[in-house]
C-alpha cells in the first residue's frame, strides 16, 4: 500500500511542474476569460455583473459582424493557399529529392517561417507600396493594371493572405515532404507497374496517405487564420475604414484602446468557440483516426 | 537527350526559379536597406544599390534602443525555452515509459489544448499579470509560453519509440525513474529535446500578439513589439523600417545558414506525427 501511494505521488511529481503552468496559464485563463466576460469593467477596477450582455452587444454590433465576416474571409483565402503551396512545394522537393541543390532550394522556401510577424508585414508593405511598391511597379511594366492592394477594400485582404502565405507555407511544405517519405517506394512501383498515370498515383495513393498529414496542416493552419492580428496591423492596420479588421484586432482595440475588457474578454471566448468547433468539424468532416 | 533525362531538369530548373523568387522579398529588404532614400523611390528601381549607404541601420541603432530589444529577445526566447524543457520532459517521461490508470485521458486533455491559443487568452493574462504586479516585465511575456502541448507531445512521441528494455535492465540494476530519466532517456533523446529546443525558441521569439499587450515601455520591447514601435514612427519611411528589419533578421539567418540541416529536421519532427 505504502509502495502504491509512493508511486502515485512520485507520477504526480513528474507531472505537476508542467500541469501548473498549463493549469495557470493556460487552462485558467479561458475560466478566468468567460468570468471576465460576464462584467463590466470599470477603468478604474470597479466590476459590475451583467450576465450575457457582453455577448449581447456583441451580436449588435455591426462592427463585430464585419470583424468576424473578415476574418472568414481571410480565413477562407488563406488556409487553401498555405495548404495547397505547401503541398505543391512539397512535391517539388520530394520529386527533385536525390539532387543536393533540392536541399537549399528547401531551405529557401522554408526561411521566411523565421522570420517574426513584424518583419513579413513590413517587406509586404512595403512590397505592395501603391506608389513604390516593387510588385505593383513590375505588373504595370507587365501591361498589366494592378489594383492598390493595400488601399482598396476588395484587395486588402487578399493581400495580407498573399503575404501570410509566403510566410507560412514552407513549414507545411516540411510536414507533407516528411509524410511523402513516409510513403514506402513500393507502392509507387507497385502502381506504375499496373499502367497508373502520374495524376492517378497522385489521387489514388498520395493524397489518402497524406490524409492525416493533411488534417494536422489544417487545424493548425485553421488556428492561425483565425488569430490572425500581426499581418493585417502592420500591413493596413485594419484599413482602409474598417475593410480589413479582424476579430483579433476587433478584441484588441476593445480592450486596450475603448477600455471594454468586457466585451474583449467575449471576443476571447467566440474565439475560443469557432476554433473548438471548426477543428470538431474537421477532424469528423476528414475521418479522423487517433494515432496517439 | 530523352524526355526522362530533360524532365528532372527542367523540374529543378522551374523549382530553382521559383524558390529565387520566394527569397527575392528577403533580399529586396536588406537591399532597401542599404539605399540612400533618392534610390528607394527611383523608377526603374534598381535591384543592385548604385550607392551603398549604412545611414538608415544608423539611424536604427543611434536613435532607437535595438541592442536592448535584442537582449529582451534573447531574454525571453530563452528563459521560454529552458523552462518548457525543464517541465516537459519529466512531463512526458510520465506519459510515456511509466504505467498508470488514466495516463492516456490527461496526456489527450492536455494535448487538446493546442485548441487554445494565446491569443485567445489575453485579457484574462492581461489581468492575471496585472493582479501578479508582473506587466512590461519578461516573467509576463515568457511565462504563458511555457506550459505549452508541443513539449509534451513532442517528447512523448519519442520516448513511446525506446525500447523497453533498457529500462529494465536499469531497474535491475537499482536504478529509480529519476536516474532512468537522467542516464537512459535523456541521452538518447538529443534529436527530440533539439526539435523542442528549436520550436520553443523560435515561438518564442516571434511571438507578437501578447507580447505587445504585456509590454509597456520601449526599453522592454522584444524585437518583433520594436519593429512596429519604429513603423509607427517613420510610417512609409522604407529605408529606415527595412535596416530596422533586416537587423533583427541577420542574426536568424546567420543561424539558419550554420544550423540549416539541424534546423529544418527539427521543425520537421514538430510537424510530424
Amino acid at each position: 500500500m505504502r509502495r502504491r501511494y509512493g508511486r502515485i505521488v512520485e507520477i504526480a511529481l513528474f507531472i505537476l511542474p508542467f500541469a501548473a503552468f498549463w493549469i495557470l496559464f493556460r487552462l485558467g485563463p479561458v475560466l478566468y476569460g468567460f468570468f471576465i466576460s460576464l462584467y463590466r469593467w470599470d477603468p478604474l477596477g470597479d466590476a459590475k455583473f451583467i450576465g450575457a450582455r457582453n455577448y449581447l452587444n456583441l451580436a449588435r454590433d455591426p462592427r463585430f459582424w464585419n470583424a468576424l465576416v473578415n476574418t472568414l474571409e481571410f480565413a477562407a483565402i488563406a488556409i487553401p493557399l498555405i495548404v495547397g503551396i505547401g503541398l505543391v512545394l512539397a512535391l517539388f522537393i520530394f520529386a527533385g529529392r536525390k539532387r543536393r541543390v533540392t536541399t537549399w532550394l528547401e531551405a529557401g522556401f522554408f526561411f521566411p517561417y523565421l522570420l517574426t510577424v513584424s518583419v513579413v508585414g513590413l517587406i509586404w508593405r512595403w512590397l505592395l507600396d501603391p506608389d513604390f511598391g516593387v510588385v505593383l511597379i513590375t505588373l504595370r511594366d507587365m501591361g498589366i493594371d494592378p489594383p492598390v492592394f493595400l488601399n482598396e477594400p476588395r484587395w486588402a485582404i487578399p493581400a495580407i493572405a498573399l503575404a501570410t502565405a509566403w510566410w507560412l507555407a514552407g513549414y507545411r511544405m516540411l510536414l507533407f515532404r516528411a509524410a511523402l517519405e513516409d510513403i514506402p517506394d513500393e507502392f509507387y512501383e507497385a502502381a506504375r507497374i499496373d499502367g497508373a498515370s502520374g495524376a492517378r498515383i497522385f489521387f489514388s495513393i498520395v493524397v489518402p496517405l497524406l490524409r492525416p498529414a493533411i488534417l494536422f496542416a489544417l487545424v493548425l493552419t485553421t488556428i492561425s487564420g483565425f488569430i490572425v492580428f500581426g499581418q493585417v496591423l502592420i500591413m493596413t492596420a485594419g484599413g482602409p475604414g474598417r475593410a480589413s479588421e479582424v476579430l483579433a484586432m476587433y478584441l484588441y482595440r476593445f480592450g486596450f484602446e475603448y477600455l471594454e475588457m468586457g466585451q474583449a474578454a467575449a471576443v476571447g471566448m467566440v474565439l475560443f468557440l469557432i476554433i473548438l468547433g471548426l477543428t470538431l468539424v474537421s477532424f469528423r468532416w476528414l475521418g479522423y483516426e487517433s494515432s496517439l | 537527350m530523352t524526355a526522362a533525362r530533360l524532365g528532372p531538369r527542367l523540374l529543378v530548373a522551374v523549382v530553382a526559379a521559383l524558390a529565387l523568387l520566394w527569397v527575392a522579398p528577403i533580399a529586396w529588404m536588406f537591399t532597401t536597406g542599404i539605399k540612400p532614400a533618392p534610390e528607394i523611390f527611383a523608377l526603374p528601381p534598381t535591384w543592385i544599390p548604385q550607392r551603398p549607404t549604412l545611414d538608415h541601420v544608423h539611424e536604427v541603432l543611434s536613435r532607437w534602443p535595438f541592442l536592448r530589444w535584442a537582449l529582451n529577445s534573447v531574454v525571453v526566447a530563452g528563459a521560454t525555452t529552458v523552462l518548457s524543457v525543464l517541465v516537459s520532459v519529466p512531463a512526458a517521461y510520465a506519459f510515456s515509459r511509466l504505467r498508470w490508470r488514466g495516463r492516456d485521458a490527461i496526456f489527450l486533455v492536455f494535448l487538446s489544448s493546442m485548441l487554445i491559443p494565446l491569443e485567445v487568452n489575453v485579457i484574462p493574462l492581461y489581468f492575471l499579470m496585472n493582479r501578479l504586479h508582473l506587466l512590461n516585465t519578461y516573467p509576463a511575456v515568457f511565462l504563458p509560453m511555457i506550459g505549452m502541448p508541443i513539449g509534451i507531445f513532442l517528447l512523448r512521441q519519442f520516448y513511446i519509440n525506446i525500447p523497453g528494455e533498457l529500462d529494465d535492465a536499469a531497474r535491475v540494476d537499482g536504478c529509480g525513474n529519476l536516474r532512468i530519466l537522467w542516464h537512459v532517456i535523456l541521452p538518447l533523446s538529443r534529436p527530440a529535446l533539439a526539435a523542442l529546443v528549436i520550436y520553443m525558441f523560435t515561438f518564442a521569439w516571434n511571438e507578437f500578439f501578447w507580447s505587445m499587450i504585456a509590454l509597456s515601455s520601449p526599453q522592454m520591447f522584444t524585437l518583433p513589439i520594436g519593429l512596429r514601435a519604429l513603423q509607427g514612427a517613420y510610417d512609409i519611411d522604407y529605408g529606415v523600417l527595412m535596416a530596422g528589419a533586416a537587423l533583427a533578421v541577420l542574426p536568424t539567418l546567420m543561424l539558419f545558414l550554420f544550423l540549416r540541416g539541424s534546423i529544418i529536421r527539427g521543425i520537421t519532427m514538430t510537424a510530424h506525427k
